[in-house]
């Protein structure tokens, strides 16, 4: 079995590897599988109510910082 | 008390599909996922000034994100999980062969992960965190990750009757791979 010559370790993520790639061997069914179920996920259009959700704070917070 | 600055702001923006993919992965259902990820913001917000600039920011979100998870899951009762049954029976579980295991079949594989479980190979599996950075999110050892992630692996192969224990090559991890074969 040759997997196609796709190779996940460049994740989107900021975690460090180590050596041996992805821990869950790079070249396994489940390894590939959650990549894909997660890479899904993470491409899910984010609704709007959490950029709104953000300004709201912003605006709530005092303008002028005291220490 | 210090405002939140533009580039915390910015930053929280940038991790929201990541911290969603986790809260689904979690949570197993969208919409109690966009409500965690709500509250990990707002918390996130509130709390802004015990962040260490420098610090891996996507982790410390992730970390609110999962204590938040489990407080409002002790206040349910549990019941945040998958009401059992439901998520089990539409899986058809038919042997996967190689190359062609099914991204519906897998999901559904995973819903029936304990949480410790599914969230250790997210973590590790699929958001990219490190074993040391995973364990500091879940505030438990290495070592715990390490067993989770292998159980969680093992456990996937036998719902998914994945019998490639060799795909995996030789890492000592596999090695715990019981040969299961149920039928």
């Amino acid at each position: 079995m040759k997997e196609m010559s796709k190779n996940s370790t460049t994740g989107a993520a900021g975690g460090r590897r180590n050596g041996s790639g992805n821990p869950l061997g790079p070249n396994s069914e489940i390894a590939r599988k959650l990549k894909q179920y997660y890479d899904e996920l993470v491409s899910d259009e984010v609704p709007d109510r959490f950029a709104q959700l953000l300004s709201q704070l912003e605006e709530a917070e005092p303008a002028e910082k005291k220490d | 008390m210090a405002a939140v600055s533009q580039s915390f702001k910015t930053e929280l923006l940038g991790a929201i599909p990541s911290l969603r993919a986790f809260a689904v992965s979690l949570t197993q259902n969208a919409d109690k996922a966009d409500d965690l990820v709500q509250e990990t913001l707002v918390k996130a917000w509130d709390k802004h000034e015990s962040f260490q600039p420098g610090t891996n920011l996507k982790a410390w979100l992730f970390t609110i994100l999962r204590n938040e998870f489990y407080s409002q899951m002790r206040k349910r009762g549990r019941e945040v999980q998958d009401s059992d049954g439901i998520m089990t029976a539409r899986l058809a579980v038919h042997p996967a062969q190689h190359g062609q295991l099914d991204l519906k079949d897998f999901r559904g594989a995973l819903e029936q992960l304990p949480e410790d479980q599914r969230e250790a190979i997210i973590l590790i599996g699929a958001s990219g965190f490190s074993y040391e950075e995973a364990a500091e999110i879940c505030g438990c050892a290495v070592g715990t990750i390490k067993s989770r992630v292998s159980r969680a692996r093992a456990r996937l192969q036998d719902i998914l009757k994945i019998s490639g224990e060799d795909e995996y090559g030789p890492d000592a991890i596999s090695a715990q791979v019981t040969g299961s074969n149920a039928a």
